[in-house]
C-alpha cells in the first residue's frame, strides 16, 4: 500500500500519472463497493455503477476542492450515481404490479438453511424501502457515519436525514420483526 | 450517535443494529474490476492528449470557419422543453436549413471532416438545475450540466456529437428524469425512456 497522501495521489493523476489514480480508488473501493451492493441488492449493478462512479472522480478530479479528504468527495459521487440508479429501478419495479398474496407466502415461507435465510430477508426488506431511506439507513448503519458526513455525503439536511433513518427503522421493523429474531 | 437514538425508539435501534451486524459483511466485485476500470482511465486519459493534440493542431491552422445555426423547438404542458440542433463544420460546406420545428430529430449531412455540435435547450421555469445525460457521457449525472441561457427558465448546452444515433434525457433539479416529449422514445432495460437524436446521418428520423 502507498503511503502517499490522498492529496499527493490527487496531484500525481492531474499531473498525468495515470496509474495512481488505481492506487487512489483501491483505498475507498472496498467501502464503495458494500455501500453499492446493499443500495442495489445486486453485485452486477453495483460493478456497472462503481466502474461509472470512479470513472466520473476521475473525470473531475480536478474540481476536488479539498485532495485531503477526497475520499469523502468520492463517497458523494458514489452515493449520487447509486441513488440515481436505484431510482430508475425502482420505476421500473413501479410497472410491475405486485401480488401481496404471493409476497406474504414469500417471506413466510420456512427457509430450511440457517446460515444464509436471515440475510435474505433483510435484503427483500431494505430494497422495499424507498430509495431515500434506504440509502439513509445503509449510511448510518451499516456504514456508521455521523449525521454531519450523512449530510456531505447525501446533500441533505441533518433534520431530514434523521426523519429519514427513523422511518427506514421503523420499516424495518414492522416488515421483519417475527423473521428476524435471535 | 444519541441523536437519531432520541428520535428511535430502543427496541428499534437495538433492532436495527442486529441487522446492520448482518450488512457489515464486506463485499466483493468481479476480479476484474480493478482492471477494466484502469483500462478505461487510460483509455480516457488517451483520448483527452489526442484531443488536445488536434486542438492544438487546429489553431496553427489557418481555415475557413462557419456557423450555420439549427433549431428546434418543442413545448409540452407544464414543461416546455426545446432542443436545437446546429452544427459546426471545420473546413467544408455546411449544408444549412432554416429553423424548423424538428425537436431532437434534425439530421445533418456532414463529411468527415465536420464537427457536429448539438445545442440542447430546456425550458422549465421551476428548474433550479438542469443536467443532460446520455451515451455521449455515459450517463453520467452531472457531467454535462446546462447554464441559465439568460432568458427566463430556459437552460443551454453545446455539446460535440460524433454522426450516428445517440439517446438522451434531462435530469431536472437532481432527480426528476425527463425524456424530451417531441423526441422518439428509447426505453432501456428498466423501462426508462430517454429520447433519441440522429446527428450527421441521411436520415431524417428515428424509429
Amino acid at each position: 500500500m502507498s503511503e502517499q497522501s490522498d492529496a499527493q495521489l490527487v496531484a500525481e493523476i492531474l499531473g498525468g500519472d495515470t496509474e495512481s489514480f488505481g492506487v487512489l480508488f483501491q483505498r475507498y473501493r472496498d467501502t464503495c463497493t458494500r455501500f453499492a451492493v446493499r443500495m442495489l441488492g445486486s453485485s452486477s449493478d453495483a460493478d456497472d455503477v462503481l466502474q461509472s462512479a470512479f470513472m466520473r472522480a476521475y473525470r473531475n478530479l480536478a474540481s476536488c476542492r479539498d485532495p485531503d479528504r477526497f475520499g469523502g468527495w468520492l463517497y458523494q459521487i458514489v452515493v449520487n450515481e447509486c441513488r440515481t440508479f436505484a431510482s430508475r429501478q425502482r420505476r421500473r419495479e413501479l410497472r410491475f404490479v405486485p401480488d401481496p398474496d404471493l409476497i406474504d407466502r414469500a417471506v413466510a415461507e420456512p427457509v430450511d438453511d440457517s446460515a444464509e435465510p436471515m440475510n435474505e430477508h433483510v435484503e427483500q426488506a431494505l430494497a422495499a424501502l424507498p430509495v431515500e431511506q434506504r440509502e439513509a439507513f445503509l449510511l448510518k448503519y451499516v456504514e456508521e457515519m455521523s449525521y454531519e458526513e450523512m449530510a456531505e455525503a447525501t446533500g441533505v439536511g441533518v433534520s431530514a436525514l434523521k426523519m429519514r433513518v427513523k422511518r427506514a427503522c421503523d420499516g424495518l421493523r414492522e416488515q421483519l420483526e417475527g423473521v428476524y429474531n435471535d | 450517535m444519541t441523536d437519531y437514538r432520541n428520535e428511535i425508539s430502543e427496541e428499534t435501534a437495538a433492532f436495527c443494529e442486529r441487522i446492520a451486524v448482518d450488512l457489515r459483511r464486506p463485499e466483493r466485485l468481479d476480479a476484474s474490476f480493478d482492471a477494466r476500470l484502469m483500462e478505461s482511465v487510460r483509455q480516457e486519459a488517451q483520448s483527452l492528449r489526442d484531443k488536445t493534440r488536434s486542438r492544438s493542431s487546429w489553431w496553427r491552422t489557418e481555415r475557413v470557419l462557419r456557423v450555420s445555426p439549427l433549431g428546434g423547438l418543442a413545448l409540452a404542458a407544464g414543461i416546455s422543453m426545446l432542443v436545437a440542433l446546429s452544427t459546426l463544420a471545420i473546413g467544408s460546406r455546411v449544408w444549412s436549413r432554416s429553423t424548423g420545428s424538428v425537436a431532437a430529430q434534425a439530421a445533418i449531412p456532414t463529411r468527415t471532416d465536420t464537427v457536429n455540435v448539438v445545442r440542447f435547450v430546456f425550458a422549465d421555469p421551476n428548474a433550479s438545475s438542469v443536467q443532460l445525460v446520455g451515451d455521449f457521457n455515459e450517463w453520467t449525472k452531472g457531467a454535462t450540466n446546462l447554464k441559465p441561457s439568460g432568458a427566463p427558465g430556459v437552460w443551454t448546452v453545446s455539446v460535440p456529437l460524433h454522426p450516428g444515433r445517440h439517446e438522451y434525457a434531462f435530469i431536472v433539479n437532481g432527480t426528476r428524469w425527463i425524456a424530451d416529449p417531441l423526441a422518439t422514445k428509447s426505453s432501456d432495460d428498466f423501462g426508462t425512456e430517454s429520447s433519441v437524436i440522429h446527428v450527421g446521418s441521411s436520415a431524417q428520423s428515428s424509429s
